[in-house]
Order: C-alpha cells, then sequence, then structure tokens
C-alpha cells in the first residue's frame, strides 16, 4: 500500500511536471514562438522579383508602409496617405462597432441580469449569432444588404420609409455602416456573456441598501454595479478591440475593402499586401506593426482602468 | 371588480401580481425588459431567418420582385445541388476532420498541462503561464505570411512530408495556435477550483499522481473539459482566413472556404450559397441551443479569471 511501491512508480512521478507540461510548450514554441520570430525576420527582407529570393532590406519595409515615398504624395506632411486613409478606416471601423456593441450588449446583459422567467431562452437566443462562422455571418449581411433583391431594401420599401434602391454595398460610407452593423450583430453576444457573468459578482444585498437609501437608478448602477461590473468591462473591451482589429473574415466577405477603398482596415490591408500582391515582406512589416499596437492597446487599456494585466 | 377574468388580470396573475394590488413599478419594469428582450431577439434572428428562407427557395424566387419573406414553393434542391455538382461531402469531411482533431490535441494537452499550473510550483511556473496567455495577444492575421512559408515548406519534418500547403493537417496544426493557450488556461482554472485537498486524500490513500489525475480529478474536470471541447471546436470550424491562405483545392478546403465560393467576381450564386451557409451554421445552432451553458462558462473561464 506504501506510496513508495516501486522505484518506476516513483521515478514517473518525479517527472510529472516535465511529461505535462514539457509536451505543450514544445508545441506552442514550434507553432507560436517560432512562427513570430519568422514574421520579424520575413519584416526585414524583400523578396527579389528577379530571383524571387528574400534579400534583408533593413527597415525599408516599415518605411515605405508608414512614411511618404520620396517625391509621393504625402498626407500630414510625411505619412504615406494609404497609411493614413487605411488607418482612418479601421479607427472608424472598430470604434464605432466596439462602442455600439458594448452599450447594446451591457442593456441586454443587465435585462437577462433580471430573475425573469424563460431567462435560459432568453440567453441562448441572444448568443447564437456569436457562434455561426463569421463568414456566413458576413455573406448573410451581404445578402441582407443587397441592393435589388436584399431584405433589407424590400423591408423599408414595403414599410413606405423608401422607394427606390438603396446601394448599400457600393456607397462608401453606407458600406461603412453596413460592415458595422454586421460588426455588432456578430460580437455583441460576446460582451453579453462576459458582462453577465460579471454581473452575477454583485452582492445582493448592496442592491437593497442602496434602495432603502433611495439611491436613483443611474446612481445605483455607478455607485454597486459598476465597480463590480469594472473588471468584466476592461476584459471585454480589451478583447473586442484586439479581435476586431485582426478581423479579416467580416470585411473581406462583404465588401472586400471597397468600394474603391473606402472600406480596406490593416487586416485587409496585410492580407492583400501578403498574399494578393504577393509581398510577404511588407505583409509582415504590416503584421508586426499590428501587433505592437495590439500590445500597446492593452497596456494603455489596463492603464486607464488601473489594473495590472493578469495580476496573479 | 367585474375583470376578475380580464387579460389585464391574467397578466398580473402571471407577473406573480396579487390582482387586487395595484399596478407595481416591478411588474411594469418586468414587462418593459419582456418588451425589449423579444424585440432584440427578434431583430437579430430575422437574418437568420432571412438566409434560412433564401435556403429553401428555388433560385428563380429568390431573384424575383418584389421579394418574398415567407418561401411560395419551398424546396430542398439547393441543398441537393450542392452536395451534387459541388463537392460540399468533402468539404463536410474536412471541417468535421480538421475541427475534431484540433479539438482532441487541445483538450488533451490543455488538461494535463492545466493540472500541472493548477497544481505545482515549478521552476518559472508563473512567467511560463503569462506568455503562454499572452501568445493569445498575438493577432493570428499577423501571422499569415509565415504559416504559409512554413507550411509550403516545413522545418525538420519537410524531409519526410513534403509541403504541407493545401492538407488538412497544415489547418491542424495552425488552428491549435488559437486553441491551445485558450485550452491550457480555461482548464488551469478550472482544476483551480477543485480543492487540493482531494489530490491529497488519493494520494494518502495509495495513488500515485498520475493515478490521483486520472482517477479522481479528471473524472471531476469534466464540466470544464466539455467547455473546453464545444469552444475549440466551434473556432476551429469557423475559422476562415488561415484555410484561405492555406488550402486552395476541395482535399483540404472547409465549409466557410466552400460557402465563400459562391461568390463570384460579379455573380453571386445567393439559393446555394445560402444553402451551403446553413449546413455550415448548423453545428454552432446546435451547440448554441443544447450546450449554451458550457459555451458560457469557457469563454467566462477562459476570458476573466475568477
Amino acid at each position: 500500500m506504501s506510496i513508495e511501491k516501486s522505484p518506476l512508480r516513483r521515478k514517473l512521478d518525479k517527472l510529472f511536471v516535465p511529461l505535462t507540461v514539457g509536451p505543450t510548450l514544445l508545441w506552442i514554441a514550434a507553432i507560436i514562438v517560432y512562427p513570430t520570430a519568422k514574421l520579424l525576420v520575413s519584416s526585414f527582407q524583400f523578396r527579389n522579383p528577379v530571383t524571387n529570393e528574400m534579400e534583408f532590406v533593413g527597415l525599408r519595409n516599415f518605411q515605405r508602409l508608414i512614411f511618404a515615398r520620396e517625391g509621393g504624395n504625402a498626407a500630414l506632411g510625411i505619412f504615406n496617405p494609404s497609411f493614413v486613409s487605411i488607418t482612418t478606416n479601421t479607427v472608424i471601423y472598430v470604434g464605432f462597432s466596439v462602442s455600439i456593441s458594448f452599450l447594446l450588449g451591457l442593456g441586454i446583459a443587465l435585462l437577462l441580469d433580471k430573475d425573469l422567467k424563460g431567462r435560459g431562452w432568453f440567453r441562448t437566443a441572444v448568443i447564437v449569432p456569436w457562434i455561426l462562422p463569421y463568414v456566413m455571418s458576413g455573406l448573410m449581411w451581404r445578402w441582407m444588404f443587397q441592393s435589388d433583391f436584399g431584405a433589407i431594401n424590400g423591408a423599408l420599401q414595403r414599410l413606405g420609409i423608401i422607394s427606390g434602391n438603396i446601394p448599400f454595398l457600393s456607397d462608401g460610407a453606407l458600406a461603412m455602416m453596413a460592415l458595422i452593423i454586421a460588426d455588432v450583430w456578430v460580437f455583441t453576444p460576446f460582451i453579453i456573456i462576459i458582462l453577465l457573468a460579471g454581473l452575477q459578482n454583485v452582492p445582493e444585498q448592496l442592491y437593497d441598501a442602496a434602495e432603502v437609501d433611495g439611491a436613483s437608478r443611474w446612481s445605483r448602477f455607478w455607485n454597486v454595479t459598476y465597480p463590480f461590473l469594472k473588471p468584466s468591462i476592461l476584459v471585454a473591451l480589451t478583447i473586442r478591440i484586439i479581435f476586431d482589429i485582426r478581423a479579416l473574415d467580416l470585411v473581406w466577405v462583404m465588401t472586400q475593402g471597397g468600394p474603391g477603398k473606402s472600406t480596406e482596415v490593416w487586416a485587409s490591408w496585410l492580407y492583400r499586401t501578403a498574399q494578393v500582391f504577393n509581398e510577404p515582406g511588407s505583409g509582415a512589416a504590416l503584421g508586426v506593426v499590428l501587433l505592437a499596437v495590439t500590445f500597446a492597446i492593452v497596456a494603455s487599456l489596463y492603464k486607464i482602468f488601473g489594473e495590472s494585466p493578469y495580476q496573479a | 371588480m367585474s375583470t376578475k377574468k380580464s387579460p389585464l388580470n391574467r397578466l398580473r396573475r402571471s407577473l406573480g401580481l396579487d390582482t387586487q394590488n395595484e399596478w407595481p413599478s416591478v411588474a411594469r419594469e418586468r414587462l418593459l425588459a419582456y418588451g425589449l428582450l423579444a424585440v432584440y431577439v427578434l431583430i437579430i434572428w430575422f437574418p437568420i431567418y432571412y438566409i434560412f428562407v433564401t435556403s429553401i427557395k428555388p433560385s428563380s424566387e429568390v431573384l424575383s420582385l418584389p421579394i418574398t419573406f415567407l418561401p411560395q414553393s419551398p424546396t430542398t434542391q439547393n441543398y441537393v445541388d450542392i452536395f451534387t455538382n459541388r463537392p460540399f461531402d468533402n468539404y463536410t469531411i474536412n471541417s468535421m476532420i480538421v475541427a475534431t482533431t484540433t479539438t482532441l490535441i487541445c483538450i488533451t494537452l490543455g488538461t494535463v498541462t492545466g493540472y500541472s499550473f493548477s497544481r505545482f510550483d515549478f521552476m518559472g511556473n508563473k512567467s511560463l503561464l503569462l506568455s503562454i496567455v499572452g501568445a493569445r495577444m498575438i493577432p493570428p492575421i499577423a501571422l499569415i505570411v509565415p504559416f504559409f512559408q512554413i507550411m509550403s515548406n516545413p522545418p525538420l519534418i519537410g524531409g519526410f512530408t513534403g509541403s504541407l500547403y493545401d492538407t488538412r493537417l497544415a489547418l491542424i496544426l495552425t488552428y491549435t495556435f488559437f486553441n491551445l493557450p485558450f485550452a491550457v488556461w480555461i482548464m488551469k482554472n478550472y482544476f483551480d477550483g477543485i480543492p487540493e485537498s482531494l489530490d491529497e486524500q488519493a494520494r494518502i490513500d495509495g495513488c500515485s499522481r498520475w493515478e490521483a489525475f486520472v482517477k479522481i480529478i479528471l473524472p471531476m474536470a469534466k464540466p470544464g473539459i466539455a467547455a473546453t471541447a464545444i469552444l475549440a471546436f466551434i473556432f476551429s470550424w469557423n475559422e476562415f482566413v488561415f484555410a484561405l491562405v492555406l488550402t486552395s483545392s476541395e482535399q483540404a478546403q472547409t465549409l466557410p472556404i466552400a460557402v465563400s465560393l459562391f461568390v463570384a467576381d460579379d455573380f453571386v450564386d445567393w439559393a446555394h450559397l445560402a444553402a451551403g451557409g446553413m449546413i455550415a451554421a448548423l453545428p454552432g445552432i446546435l451547440f448554441g441551443l443544447f450546450f449554451q451553458q458550457y459555451i458560457v462558462s469557457g469563454l467566462t473561464q477562459g476570458a476573466v479569471k475568477e
């Protein structure tokens, strides 16, 4: 019965941590560390169109991406105009999508937090959009916004709100709006799930106490709910923002960055540069920029909310 | 008084109110909450309804005016077509193999590693865990260039396998990249919630570490494993960008790619696209309807610590 029954067993027990952690670390090194290192290397290289060899070019890829070429048209003095316009698009897309879905998600989460009958059904019904393949959702919205046979034009006409067809996806601003609507549709469930979990941490007695004190609904939210919800808000916003910056699926299947370049965002630009135009060096440089921006955003969000990431 | 059986009173009773009482603010609030939620659910389900309706309309009806919100002559022809005229059987099998294998790898490694991170204080475990979690912040799209290069010309194993471009293996390897760190993190948090005294009791009763883990702790971790598995499966099933970059033919292309292939430059075959989209969306809808609580708990464990 003794633990030290056999030396083999003892040896195996000693090796428990290396055997359980080792394979995962090796796997992660192969699948994450190595590609990331390769990304950094590629960002300093340029594919020579004649020899097809990758040549070391230092920081030239970054320079070409971000700054104006010599003699080229420069926006804001020194920056490359396409970099400026695509960055603006990204900020608009991410800014509107995240704030709208956050407010909507917060509202729905507060409603679902109430002790309602059939709450489980509502919860199921509201999270489904997030579980569907983004590609299918993007194409579904493209179909909704289709100008001749789409449901939105159809419904608006039937209700007598408009008489002609609105060409949603062939007008720059409207296409961006359509994209934001699709994005909000897909990702609001994520906010709802995270905030709903956070709302469970608010002690019920505090609500009662606030009620007795005659606190208004608004002050109850700010003084009771918000402090407990803050960590969840932080997580929801962080993940939402960094995932929106990298999201290609919806943009690619709905507008491909068009019409013109009016919905081109970093993700679609990166894909186009690396794959369509076959410039792996520039694509990798953009990838590095994206990586840096992601870390900067995460760091500043945690700074704003006054918490260090991953407290032990 | 004479309104004892009026619909209003029935409503009051179903909201748990005494019919004699005033209409209290709680009930009004509840009614408002129901109303808002119902409107919201109707709005967000409308596009799903419309794409489903499109999938059971004949192509001629899809492209005719005025558009119909109820199918005039429902048909399953579109579904039959995509499995006969297009290799949707291949796409579906590819999706299943890729998602299932990725899930198995992730829950196997994620479970054992998560357990060790939860129970043991070994060299550098805190910073190791931090870097595994931090890996989730790396935008996968930033890595399409290196992944394309690596899969086209894999180092070390390249001599045995040749190029992995356009293989299911390439997708499986790539998808563990998103899912494995996530799996380790969820499982670590799940094991943290199982008291360590159970391990100790098992050890006192003569179990080795392995036996304590496999016989005592693992069975208790089933809900956590289920949540991890469902999320990993959904993420892999839905993935699009790497499948777009790493595959080019029906021997490896998955359903999201197959659906996007209905879009030609100036023409979209909406009726068949809708049918393909419904096939691709099916596991998500089923998981959402039947395993919602696992998805929620997995996501919560994975995103918010504690």
